[in-house]
């Protein structure tokens, strides 16, 4: 009986040992593929990039000149990028473990890159495995590339520290700090898609040739406020040639259009995902000198929708608070009487963007990324009722009022400046 | 073909039904206060019958002493009776130390008042020397002028009541008694004519002193551990309860070494089931040498299949007195510096004695850190090996990244890795135990560092590992109960498997596993789970220790025959006005 | 008769909560919201009122045959034959019960976690499991919820509040579902999904008699509606209506996005833990209930050597069925949408048949009642 009993278990745990090896994977059997960009195949139907940090020490050994890249290897800054055309994402990252060497694992993946052209193409092919697929998790960030997803992930490198994953995840997270772009998670981008209350949207990048900024001269340059910026057009030089700005915006699982980072901005308001961000408006009493602002919700954004005889009304009520970052007039806006002109300065131009946003997306893709349907669906008792309506299809017909408050809460570490004095000017600070 | 059948049947038989007589379990009954205060110290019947029935089985006759018994018929004195001839006497005490090839037994004889012969009997090297030289043989050899009746009958009485000197002197009329007094090291004195001996108390051997505890060190609380010697121990105990209820009784285990074992107890407050169940049980047992309370604890325990301790053991005689004050039983033997406490429950192996000394919200600190110690300890390298196998998606990137670049010039798999170091880690703590005095303790720590950096410079194990090794070390040290401690460095060997094998959903089984058989465990009754599970009332001393005053239930498992700890206000105090109050009459200090 | 030990109130209400609610875990949100859509929070609310008047059905049969269980109350109204036949069915449940929610559990985990684990293994070690707590019987098993209860409670809640900023409360609107009609009717036919509760009725000698049956089952009865509900709330607010009835487990999605920094986020390893220790409560307590209810119909004293046997059974029940799609649209759509006329209608007839032939317990007081 007891030799039974320990054959019975011997096998048991044979069988276990022998059976068991089959998930258990060690940490450096595999690569964590940080990025995976999507692009439009020329011989097969996708062109896949991937990149994937690797496992040399310290660093420092294979740093090249410049950008530290040396494209022929596809080593770029301690991360290898390969590209390959497949018939499907998995079977291309399949696919890739032929020279990789190691089991490629999706599991940290940070972002999923989709070419512009693949975008407005529709790309719920691409999706699908995506949302299947259980290695992919719906924390992903979504974003569409202005030109090639390739060249992005090419000059995806980090310059301030070693840790690429790092870089991206921090640079997912600058959308609090500037408000210049969504985050859009792959969970709300699906949902976008899938949903009969709105429509997707996404983060727009690019790459930056570095021609915008024009070489110095000596002409007087005007101010321009609500400087609409696409990515890859911002004037500047240095970092890194990838830029993440604007949004990216879907009618289904097709990008129609794209808003620049001041839409963005007054979108994010309306959807309630704008943190905060510096607002540079133009003094009124004296053009030409701008006034800063740093600017935040007061509270959630208030959203209304009626039906006034089968026209639906949207109504969006915000409130904004501003912090004063500087007043170049050096104008006392600060005092009581006058304080209520910044207050007006900002409400109108934000009421204005606003209205102008959203009229930009009625107008031009009658597609409503700013998910005013879950309010219409108040209005409706089931879901036939409100899905025969098709309040995607109605959204252009909305009209729209938007009323904005602002307030100036707090002026920054001085109030009323005191005025600058020159050797031909007299100046009286006494009040008068 | 025969052997395939038997295969067979012995298959068959796992599947089929077969009634088993089922084992009666032992509970602790409730006894109401005014019942128990009626029959005080009855017995339930059950128990009761055990105790007669046993009572033939603690002194069995060994067969070699039946053969013995057989050549000293010959003699009148026998292992039952006593001879009134002096000479017998000594033949049969001689014989049974198998004098004079067994030099220890000394038999000194003597005269009293120049007339009675007498003889002390003892064990050379047992007994105080200068009690026998003082008190026993001046007092019988110079005081003939106290002999006045000049009587030939026996003189013992008259001794014991008039000359001798001693502390603890008594009669013994058994001579297997009196052998065994022999052998605890008290003196017998015989006079011829007698027919029964007087045994002198004359304990005198070597023995050390009271310590500070080895294993269960506090920083607030007393200093004092037990030693090896059984009546110093109690003493022990009684300095802290000095209470004329604390029953201590002695029951000799063990045929051959007779190894004395005191069972103590609260009369009237601890439920007597309990003290008749543990009694029952130790009287019991059959076998030849019990030689300390470890060895008692595998004989008397309720599951000794199970992992973990049933029975508390700690060598502190305020965590003893206070356990017997919940109304639980404590077991001393004789020679270990250890005592065994039950029943006992798991919360009870992570209180510490300091718990109670401290103020409340440091004792429930210590509590919660040492119950995540019990955590990290068992599950800790498991979860590592469970991480890294399966689950790469909770290591955050850049740490996984690192971990991976560690890795890449390791040969071995995580788990390999980890067992290495743990072994080796096991390996410095049984070494550190066997090296001799202060090197040890330093080697340990010493050991495991550079164990630890030489192992990873030479690229055999990865440097996380070593953080996650020492980390489940520290967690180990924390916890209280030694025997605890053991069981959970078993329980880690186990997860670490598991976690190889199925990654959290392996670990996950093994803990439901464990804590299936921890529900299936019963120490003397009470399931070792509760009062968590089964939910018994609220304690107050569970997880967070409450406030002392505010304990007022002793543990509702042990069905103490109080309930109440203390009233329910205790501190009387807050309820009367002191004297110097901020309310009084500016009079009030007038005449002062 | 076998004794299986006594064990109070609050365990009582641990187990059949616990019991109740395991199936969040699996496919059952994602059922509702794609039968009722943005109705199902309510949705699944009626069911769980239907099963509380079925329950206290249920409960007037216990209470004219106090001290009897129910399978003594099936002997004693329909006769030895018919009552056994009864027995059985019930036994044959059950045990159709644990092996299905035991596949699901496996096919559920092979998709999320071990997807290239042999079934087998998976299902051996879970099966160690329910062996080991069917042998330490219903004390070991009551111990056991309850020691897993509050983990489970606060790895549900966890979740859910973690996911917080996914939810839209809009996502509700249109607040009528699919119509009143439709969600009344998956509503009643759902309450299927609250019948576990009738185990009460098999173990009720071991709650300490009727009064405490009643006030188990109603209590365990309500929290377990509020907790499917909400959870089924926070999917809906999470995922809205379309997307909701397209994932296999809600809960575990709902996990898989909690994302707050850079540190916190990909933890539903973690949750895991909660989710294997409902299923094996659940597993083991019906397991167990079907060995119960087969001892004690036949008089088998101990139930300790039909263990094997019967987690034979289950073993075969589970993997009988050959794919996800076989066990979640045949066995767990049976168990979730018609159980309540094997469960509850058995009872209700039996109460029927009672009534009419006029037969009643003794009334004299039982010890604990």
């Amino acid at each position: 009986m007891r030799k039974v009993s320990l054959l019975l278990i011997t096998l048991f745990f044979f069988f276990i040992m022998t059976a068991c090896t089959t998930d258990g994977k060690e940490i450096d059997d595999q690569v964590y593929a940080l990025i995976l960009g999507l692009d439009k195949g020329v011989d097969n139907k996708i062109r896949l990039t991937i990149q994937y940090p690797t496992y040399k020490g310290g660093g420092g050994m294979q740093k090249s000149e410049g950008g530290g890249e040396d494209k022929k290897s596809g080593q770029i800054d301690n991360t290898v990028v390969t590209t390959i055309e497949a018939s499907s994402i998995l079977e291309g990252i399949n696919l890739l473990n032929t020279v990789t060497s190691r089991r490629i694992s999706l599991v940290h993946l940070k972002k999923v890159v989709f070419s512009e052209y693949i975008a407005r193409q529709g790309i719920k092919n691409y999706l699908e495995p995506l949302a299947r697929f259980r290695e992919i998790r719906r924390i992903t960030q979504i974003a569409v590339c202005r030109g090639s997803a390739e060249d992005f992930i090419n000059e995806n490198k980090t310059l301030i520290g070693e840790s690429i994953s790092k870089s991206m995840e921090l640079m997912t997270s600058q959308s609090q700090n500037t408000g210049y772009f969504p985050k859009t998670p792959f969970e709300t981008f699906y949902k976008g898609i899938l949903s009969p209350y709105g429509q997707a949207y996404s983060t727009y990048v690019g790459i930056n040739d570095f021609k915008h900024l024009k070489p110095l001269s000596e002409a007087t340059a005007p101010l321009r406020t609500e400087y609409p910026i696409l990515p890859g057009e911002i004037p500047r030089t240095g970092d890194l040639a990838r830029e993440t700005i604007g949004t990216a915006v879907f009618d289904g699982d097709r990008m129609v259009g794209s808003l620049n980072s001041y839409e963005t901005r007054y979108f994010m308001m309306v959807s309630g995902g704008f943190e905060k961000g510096i607002f540079t408006l133009e003094d009124r009493s004296m053009p030409g000198s701008a006034i800063p602002f740093d600017v935040r919700l007061g509270r959630k954004p208030k959203v209304k929708v009626t039906f006034n005889n089968g026209v639906p009304i949207i109504d969006v009520n915000l409130n904004i608070e501003a912090d004063i970052g500087a007043i170049q007039s050096r104008i006392p806006y600060e005092k009581l009487e006058r304080i209520d002109e910044l207050n007006d300065l900002i409400a109108d131009i934000i009421q204005n963007g606003i209205k102008k946003t959203i009229e930009k997306t009625q107008k031009e893709w009658n597609t409503d990324i700013f998910s005013f349907g879950y309010q219409a669906a108040k209005h409706f008792f089931t879901i036939q009722e409100f899905e025969k309506y098709n309040w995607l299809r109605h959204y252009k017909e909305a009209k729209v009022n938007v009323s904005v408050q602002a307030n100036v809460r707090r002026t920054g570490l001085m109030t009323e400046s005191a005025p600058v004095r020159y050797s031909n000017q007299d100046v009286l600070s006494e009040e008068k | 073909m025969r052997k395939k059948k038997t295969l067979f049947q012995n298959l068959l038989s796992y599947i089929t039904y077969k009634e088993k007589e089922p084992i009666k379990e032992f509970y602790i009954p409730e006894i109401n206060e005014k019942e128990s205060s009626q029959d005080q110290g009855n017995i339930p019947d059950h128990t009761n019958k055990g105790h007669e029935r046993n009572r033939g089985i603690i002194k069995p006759v060994p067969v070699a002493e039946m053969r013995k018994e057989k050549t000293a018929g010959q003699n009148q004195a026998s292992d039952n009776t006593v001879s009134t001839n002096i000479q017998q006497n000594m033949d049969y005490i001689n014989q049974k130390f198998n004098a004079p090839d067994n030099k220890d037994i000394i038999i000194r004889q003597f005269t009293i008042a120049k007339r009675y012969k007498a003889f002390i009997a003892y064990l050379d090297g047992m007994v105080d020397r200068v009690t026998i030289n003082h008190f026993i043989l001046a007092a019988l050899m110079e005081n003939d002028d106290k002999f006045t009746n000049g009587d030939e009958s026996c003189q013992l009485e008259f001794i014991l009541l008039n000359v001798l000197q001693t502390n603890q002197a008594k009669k013994l009329d058994t001579p297997r008694d009196v052998i065994y007094e022999i052998l605890s090291g008290n003196t017998v004195l015989y006079v011829d004519g007698c027919d029964y001996y007087l045994v002198n108390e004359t304990k005198g051997y070597d023995k050390r002193g009271v310590e500070t505890p080895q294993v269960e060190g506090v920083v607030l609380g007393s200093q004092e551990a037990f030693n090896e010697t059984l009546r110093t121990n109690i003493t022990l105990i009684r300095k802290y309860i000095k209470n004329s209820n604390l029953t201590t009784e002695f029951i000799r285990v063990g045929i051959e070494n007779q190894q004395l074992c005191a069972v103590l107890s609260i009369n009237g407050l601890t439920n007597p089931a309990i003290v008749d169940e543990v009694k029952r049980r130790i009287k019991s047992i059959k076998s030849d040498a019990i030689l300390g309370d470890g060895m008692l604890e595998q004989f008397i325990e309720d599951n000794p299949f199970s992992l973990v301790p049933t029975m508390l053991t700690t060598e502190r005689p305020d965590r003893t007195a206070s356990h017997l004050l919940e109304g639980k039983v404590a077991i001393l033997v004789e020679g270990a510096p250890f005592c065994k406490i039950v029943p006992i429950s798991l919360v009870s192996l992570i209180h510490s004695p300091e718990d109670a000394f401290m103020r409340w919200p440091y004792g429930t600190l210590l509590r919660f850190v040492r119950v995540f110690a019990i955590a990290i300890s068992t599950l800790l390298p498991g979860l590592y090996v469970a991480l890294t196998k399966f689950h790469q998606e909770m290591v955050p990137t850049d740490l996984l990244i690192a971990i991976a670049k560690a890795k890449e010039n390791v040969p071995f798999p995580t788990v390999v890795e980890v067992i290495l170091m743990e072994l080796s880690f096991e390996l410095i703590r049984e070494a550190g135990i066997r090296i001799p005095g202060i090197i040890g303790n330093t080697l340990g720590i010493i050991g495991a560092l550079i164990l630890g950096q030489a192992a990873v410079q030479a690229n055999i194990v990865s440097p996380v590992l070593i953080i996650v090794v020492a980390v489940t070390g520290l967690g180990n040290f924390a916890i209280p109960n030694y025997s605890l401690a053991l069981s959970v460095r078993l329980a880690r060997f186990f997860f670490i498997f598991l976690g190889a094998l199925l990654g959290f959903y392996g670990i996950t089984i093994g803990l439901a596993l464990i804590w299936v058989s921890l529900f299936n465990i019963k120490s003397f009754g009470v399931p070792y789970f509760s009062p968590v599970a089964p939910k018994t009332s609220r304690s107050a001393d569970l997880f967070i220790r409450y406030p002392v005053w505010n304990q007022e239930y002793r543990p509702d498992y042990v069905n103490a025959l109080r309930k109440k700890r203390q009233t329910k206000i205790s501190r009387k105090w807050t309820q009367q006005n002191p004297e110097n109050n901020y309310d009084r009459e500016e009079s009030d200090d007038e005449g002062r | 008769m076998m004794k299986e030990g006594n064990f109070g109130i609050r365990e009582a209400v641990y187990l059949t909560i616990l019991v109740l609610i395991t199936k969040i875990f699996y496919t059952s949100i994602r059922v509702v919201v794609k039968t009722t859509g943005t109705a199902s929070w309510y949705s699944t609310l009626i069911s769980c009122v239907t099963s509380i008047v079925l329950f206290l059905l249920l409960y007037t049969l216990m209470k004219r045959f106090p001290g009897k269980d129910l399978v003594q109350i099936f002997d004693k109204v329909t006769g030895k034959i018919i009552g056994k036949i009864l027995s059985l069915v019930f036994v044959l449940y059950f045990i159709y019960y644990a092996g299905s929610s035991l596949r699901e559990f496996v096919e559920m985990i092979k998709a999320y976690n071990l997807p290239y684990t042999p079934p087998s293994l998976i299902l051996a070690a879970f099966i160690t499991v329910i062996v080991s707590l069917a042998y330490v019987g219903l004390e070991g098993i009551s111990r056991f919820a309850v020691v897993s209860f509050y983990p489970i409670m606060v790895g549900i809640l966890a979740i859910l509040l973690l996911a917080v900023p996914y939810y839209n409360f809009n996502a509700i609107f249109p607040i009528g579902g699919y119509g009143i009609s439709k969600t009344l009717s998956v509503g009643l036919l759902r309450s299927s999904a609250y019948t576990e509760v009738v185990i009460l009725a098999f173990i009720i000698n071991s709650i300490h008699g009727v009064k405490i049956f009643k006030k188990t089952g109603l209590i365990s009865l309500g929290i377990a509606g509020i907790i499917i509900s909400a959870t089924i709330l926070c999917s809906l607010m999470a995922f809205d209506y379309p997307q909701g009835g397209e994932n296999v487990s809600d809960l575990f999605q709902l996990a898989r996005i909690i994302y707050f920094n850079r540190f916190f986020q990909r933890i539903e390893s973690i949750f895991l833990f909660i989710w294997i220790m409902a299923s094996l409560v659940t597993v083991g307590a019906t397991f167990y209930i079907s060995l119960s209810i087969f001892c004690k119909a036949f008089n088998v004293e101990q139930h300790r050597p039909l263990i094997l046997p019967f987690s034979f059974l289950t073993f075969m029940v589970a993997l009988e069925p050959k794919s996800l799609t076989e066990v979640t649209q045949r066995n767990i759509a049976f168990v979730r949408t018609y159980s309540i006329f094997i469960l509850y209608l058995i009872p209700i007839f039996v109460l029927l048949l009672a009534f009419i032939l006029g037969k009643k317990g003794a009334e004299t007081k039982h010890a604990k009642g």
